[in-house]
């Protein structure tokens, strides 16, 4: 017998169907429901269906099986490119038959300065090698931001960066070097990138900010009821004044 | 009462502060002797097959064994692309590409400006720039680095030439450009090499003109010395050696 109407697996997603989840910009909403997984950092995938077994030659079924992955909070003050701590056991010598013991993998982290040209701002960032190699393989610390999609990123730093550069590509006349002709050539290096004003402010906001956001901007103070009336009766006076015939007296 | 509390907020105000600070680095000390880069696993035990289009069943506790697969770190580094846009000694010129230590180039050339990633919009830039200098006018063409290189060296240089006594002959432009890959190591095609007019036929001081990728010119002076044997020579040097010795 179900003990509720709906299951509660669904009601994350029910609800973002009413109340002021509902009012959220749509490409906002969009955002969230993208869901492809990131790229395996710590494992391999088959990247296929089917193979042939290594001992029989056998075609068989088979099925990647992603590692659980932990991304401790402070992944998300710095970018570790995906990494994250991997949490489990080892056998003793590398025996199967040895003891098992519990082992965490961390990535190293090292912390680097960083260069944002849009920005132009420095960043002490704590990264991992493999995001230098990703920033390298992007050519430059702007386009790495700016190419990796949110899943990828995995940081709340770097959203918060991609939002931040994507406002100023938006506000390109205000923000992005408006007296320095020689500078200007950047804003043409990155203008592919370029998405309008209303939906860079949204980019990279956690369902809390974006909810409080939206709060202020339909928030609306409360007219005093006394406001109103006074100007109702103030109309309603000068109406009848008008209306009074005058007596004018002949002479 | 109160000493209680004073003493459990003293500890806490010493957890939060100095406490803190050292023990994080005594951990990241810790931690950086046994420290793994980006780590590849895989698991032990195999995982049953699950329905097509279901999530993998992951129930029991041997699947959390991993066995590590490779630690990227112990790799061994690989080189980075990069193009100078500056002369950079040991390296190379403007326009270069280069292959650098990753260590250098994240680290020296990129943050001082020497050089950037090589994009297609920067590879195209200086691959224009470098077509602009060979095919452009001669006002606009500037000289490569190594072609100032060879014009100091050949600057202060000076070239000796032997000629034989015993027979009739003048100084041709091979023999020449033959005698400047020799002596001095350079290579010179004989389009870039001009002689006196009249010909050498005799012993004498006489000059060579060597233009350097055809933008300039430098004048080698040249002597024509008696042909001597390098066998002889160096028995000669020897001698010189023990008369000075003595």
């Amino acid at each position: 017998m179900p003990l509720h109407k709906y299951s509660p697996k669904i009601w994350e997603a029910l609800k973002l169907q009413k109340g002021i989840y509902a009012r959220l910009p749509q490409h906002y909403l969009r955002s969230l429901q993208d869901t492809t997984p990131p790229t395996p950092v710590h494992w391999k995938p088959l990247g296929v269906k089917y193979r042939a077994n290594p001992n029989t030659g056998q075609r068989e079924r088979v099925q990647d099986v992603p590692i659980p992955i932990y991304y401790p909070p402070e992944s998300q003050d710095g970018l570790w490119g995906g990494e994250g701590w991997i949490s489990g056991f080892r056998y003793a010598k590398n025996d199967k038959l040895s003891t098992r013991l519990r082992k965490t993998w961390k990535p190293q982290l090292f912390k680097r300065e960083l260069y944002s040209e849009i920005l132009d701002q420095k960043f002490n960032v704590t990264v991992t090698a493999r995001t230098l190699d990703l920033i390298d393989a992007a050519f430059g610390f702007d386009f790495y931001i700016l190419k990796t999609p949110k899943q990828e990123l995995n940081s709340k730093f770097g959203m918060d960066l991609k939002r931040a550069m994507l406002l100023r590509l938006a506000q390109k006349d205000k923000d992005l070097y408006p007296n320095d002709p020689d500078r200007r050539e950047i804003y043409n290096r990155y203008k592919n990138f370029e998405i309008p004003e209303g939906e860079a402010e949204w980019v990279g906001l956690t369902l809390e900010e974006a909810v409080e956001k939206q709060r202020l901007l339909e928030k609306k103070d409360p007219e005093p009821l006394y406001n109103g009336l006074v100007k109702k009766l103030v109309n309603e006076l000068t109406i009848r004044k008008l209306s009074e015939p005058t007596i004018v007296e002949k002479k | 009462m109160w000493g209680i509390t004073a003493s459990r907020f003293v500890l806490q105000g010493c957890w939060n502060f100095s406490h803190l600070q050292c023990s994080l680095s005594r951990i990241q000390n810790l931690s950086l002797t046994a420290c793994k880069n980006t780590v590849v696993v895989e698991r032990w035990w195999k995982v049953p097959l699950s329905k097509e289009g279901r999530p993998p069943r992951l129930y029991a506790r041997r699947h959390k064994v991993y066995r590590l697969v490779e630690d990227t770190k112990h790799k061994g580094e690989d080189k980075m692309e990069l193009i100078l846009t500056q002369t950079v000694p040991k390296l190379g010129g403007r326009g270069d590409t280069v292959f650098v230590k990753k260590s250098v180039g994240r680290n020296t050339l990129l943050p001082q400006g020497l050089a950037v990633y090589p994009s297609q919009e920067n590879k195209d830039t200086f691959t224009e720039e470098r077509r602009l200098l060979k095919e452009g006018r001669p006002e606009d063409r500037i000289q490569t680095r190594t072609g100032q290189l060879t014009t100091e060296f050949l600057k202060q240089s000076k070239l000796e030439v032997g000629m034989h006594t015993s027979i009739q002959y003048s100084l041709t432009k091979e023999i020449v450009c033959r005698q400047l890959l020799r002596k001095l190591g350079v290579v010179v095609p004989t389009h870039a090499l001009t002689l006196p007019e009249e010909p050498i036929t005799d012993l004498g001081e006489y000059w060579c003109d060597v233009t350097v990728n055809g933008l300039e010119t430098v004048r080698v002076p040249m002597s024509v010395v008696p042909f001597v044997e390098p066998r002889q020579l160096r028995l000669m040097k020897k001698q010189k050696e023990q008369s000075d010795s003595e």
